[in-house]
């Protein structure tokens, strides 16, 4: 445990790396802030993937690695569409998950919104249209483009978004 | 013998069955107004979920085959099509009736049952699992997917070998770069050219960079399964590197498009990162066996013992680790780059763990010998006719895929994903476990839905 212990004093906390882009750390302090004021600082969101290459999970996957840290902007990634704000939906949404998405969105409390993820959840991406791909049809509210969209694009994204709400919110 | 893949595909006058067994591939005709033919389910009990795909997809039935519920036509798929006959053309289909599945259950006193998903609690792909529980035991699993099924290998019908591989590309993003490659391995074979050295080379790193990634990605997550975060924030870092790096050479995190005709990469970031990756992960073995109650979960749990693996034909990780010694990379091409197999016998949690360390390290061996100056070219002028079949080892296990070109387009196309095999035996390595153990066998076997619902 020594050994660890010595190691991480060496490391430091990568996530205050003089050496991370600026750009990253722009990002971080808008999302950040944009979750203050409209979420009172918690943005708990629920993704379910509808027949995704499993990509587009990786990438949300890391979003809690070390360089991004999600949790600490105060958004976390909750186990159930009944704590959620957002249901975040990535694939072509199969005849097979169909229902299961739906019976989701239904669980997630109002006000709730629905983002798209990656570009097969949006016009099914390079795929086409068979006879088990249903394809998403759900009242969408934001998509995030990519394929799959990185971690800081995903970022990005989720700061469009709530821009949209925020100024919607204002009218 | 092993069963690689059952499946079928369907000829001008008849229904063909096509069984790929490591030494021979046998084929066997049926009668298109009688489709009928006997089961290889006796013999091999992966064949189970084949011959229910093939049932469901093609409407050919299997004497003497046990199970006959339906597999990829789910509660509300319409029962009355086969979609995967010439003459089922429709994209749109309307939902049937619902009709409940009947799950494989252990009855008794005092028995219940624990169904988790499809929509599991964390960032996960969809699948399900049915628990038959007696107390904190786990009596019996049945695994139930394709969930994901996007009918991939009709979507790739009637189409230009070319015109599929953006979709071949995304068919899983963890096994990207290795169907990139099998796909690659069938095109050199059906327009009759020998790949070059500088495409093998150059696809050989960029294998063995995906294998890195997905083995890193669950060396984190197998411990924090087990409770010790601190391993996922290092090991997550690391494959966050790792993407980052793959990234700079080929243009895209996954590696998607990255095996082409001409690769002219910059591969000294690659270079670069295994030298400090080797230095990350000799330090993580060193801390990580120094941590006792992480071997208490990881040591007698998740045991796939050798005989299952075997009688099921397991592959990649999940056979090496039960001491079956399976890798399409035990060859003297691989071998000249410093391949050495990895296997380990007992087949747990902690076999399959620390089969995952060695192999980065090998991974990373074998990138280093691998020589990227040359920029040779490779030219399709054009595809010929015929059945051309490829193995690749992905960093899940041996990957099988199959295309059938007629009149210059594609009239089958079949992937068999490693995790379609393992899947199938992935239950018998929950016996003497509890519920609570249960998600990390399921992370040391890491297997893929995307693949394997196809
Ligand atoms: S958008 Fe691309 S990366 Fe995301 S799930 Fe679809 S195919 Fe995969």
């Amino acid at each position: 445990m020594l050994r660890f212990w010595k190691e991480r004093f060496k490391t430091g906390i990568v996530t205050e790396n003089p050496e991370i882009d600026k750009e990253l750390e722009e990002i971080k302090k808008n999302l950040k802030d944009k979750v203050k004021k409209l979420f009172a600082g918690s943005l708990a969101i629920r993704m379910v993937d509808s027949g995704s290459c499993n990509a587009c999970e990786a990438e949300c996957n890391a979003l809690s690695n070390p360089y991004y840290d999600l949790e600490r902007l105060g958004i976390h990634f909750v186990a159930s569409p009944r704590h959620a704000d957002i249901l975040l939906v990535s694939g072509v949404m199969t005849a097979n998950m169909y229902h299961h998405v739906w019976d989701a969105y239904n669980q997630v409390p109002s006000p709730k919104w629905v983002i798209t993820l990656g570009d097969c959840a949006k016009d099914l991406g390079v795929f086409e249209k068979t006879y088990a791909i249903k394809g998403v049809d759900l009242p969408v509210d934001y998509h995030i483009p990519g394929c799959p969209p990185t971690p800081k694009d995903i970022m990005q994204g989720l700061i469009e978004f709530l821009k949209k709400i925020e100024i919607n919110k204002e009218k | 013998m092993r069963l690689i893949a059952r499946f079928a595909q369907e000829n001008e006058n008849n229904f063909e069955i096509i069984d790929v067994f490591d030494i021979e591939i046998k084929k066997t005709k049926i009668d298109k107004n009688n489709p009928v033919t006997s089961t290889l389910t006796n013999k091999y009990p992966a064949a189970i979920w084949m011959e229910r795909k093939i049932r469901d997809e093609f409407g050919i039935n299997f004497e003497g085959c046990v199970d006959t519920r339906p597999l990829v036509k789910h509660e509300r798929f319409p029962k009355n099509i086969y979609p995967m006959r010439k003459n089922f053309q429709k994209i749109d289909i309307e939902f049937g009736e619902f009709e409940p599945y009947e799950y494989e259950e252990v009855k008794g006193e005092g028995v219940f049952y624990v169904p988790v998903g499809p929509i599991h609690a964390g960032i996960i792909e969809p699948g399900h699992f049915q628990f038959s529980q007696a107390g904190e035991d786990m009596l019996h699993l049945e695994v139930r997917h394709f969930y994901k099924y996007r009918s991939i290998e009709k979507m790739c019908e009637n189409k230009k070998p070319l015109e599929i591989k953006k979709i071949i590309e995304r068919i899983s993003g963890n096994e990207s770069i290795a169907y990139q490659i099998a796909f690659f391995n069938i095109l050199a074979k059906s327009a009759g050219i020998e790949l070059n050295e500088s495409f093998k080379n150059k696809s050989a790193i960029l294998l063995e960079m995906e294998r890195i990634i997905h083995h890193l990605t669950d060396l984190g997550f197998i411990p924090n399964d087990a409770g010790f975060a601190p391993a996922l924030a290092f090991m997550s870092r690391l494959s966050e590197d790792a993407r980052r790096t793959l990234a700079k050479v080929t243009g895209h995190r996954f590696g998607f498009g990255a095996i082409n005709e001409e690769m002219k990469y910059d591969f000294s970031e690659i270079f670069k990162f295994i030298n400090y990756l080797e230095e990350k992960i000799n330090f993580f073995e060193n801390w990580i066996i120094d941590i006792p109650s992480l071997w208490d979960r990881f040591d007698t749990t998740g045991g796939l013992s050798h005989e299952k693996a075997q009688r099921y034909g397991v592959v990649g990780v999940a056979a090496r680790s039960s001491g079956v010694a399976i890798d399409t990379r035990n060859n003297q091409w691989y071998k000249n780059r410093g391949f050495e197999i990895q296997v380990r016998q007992k087949g747990e949690v902690s076999d399959r763990f620390l089969l995952r360390i060695a192999e980065i390290k090998n991974s990373i061996q074998i990138i280093r010998n691998c020589k990227t100056d040359s920029n040779e070219k490779i030219e399709f002028k054009e595809f010929n006719d015929g059945e051309f079949h490829s193995f690749v080892e992905s960093s899940i296990g041996e990957l099988f895929m199959y295309i059938k070109l007629k009149d210059g387009v594609i009239d089958r196309f079949y992937v068999r994903d490693p995790s379609h095999i393992n899947w199938q035996a992935f239950h018998t390595a929950i016996y003497k476990d509890i519920i609570a153990d249960f998600p990390l066998i399921n992370k040391s076997f890491d297997l893929s839905y995307a693949g394997n619902d196809l």
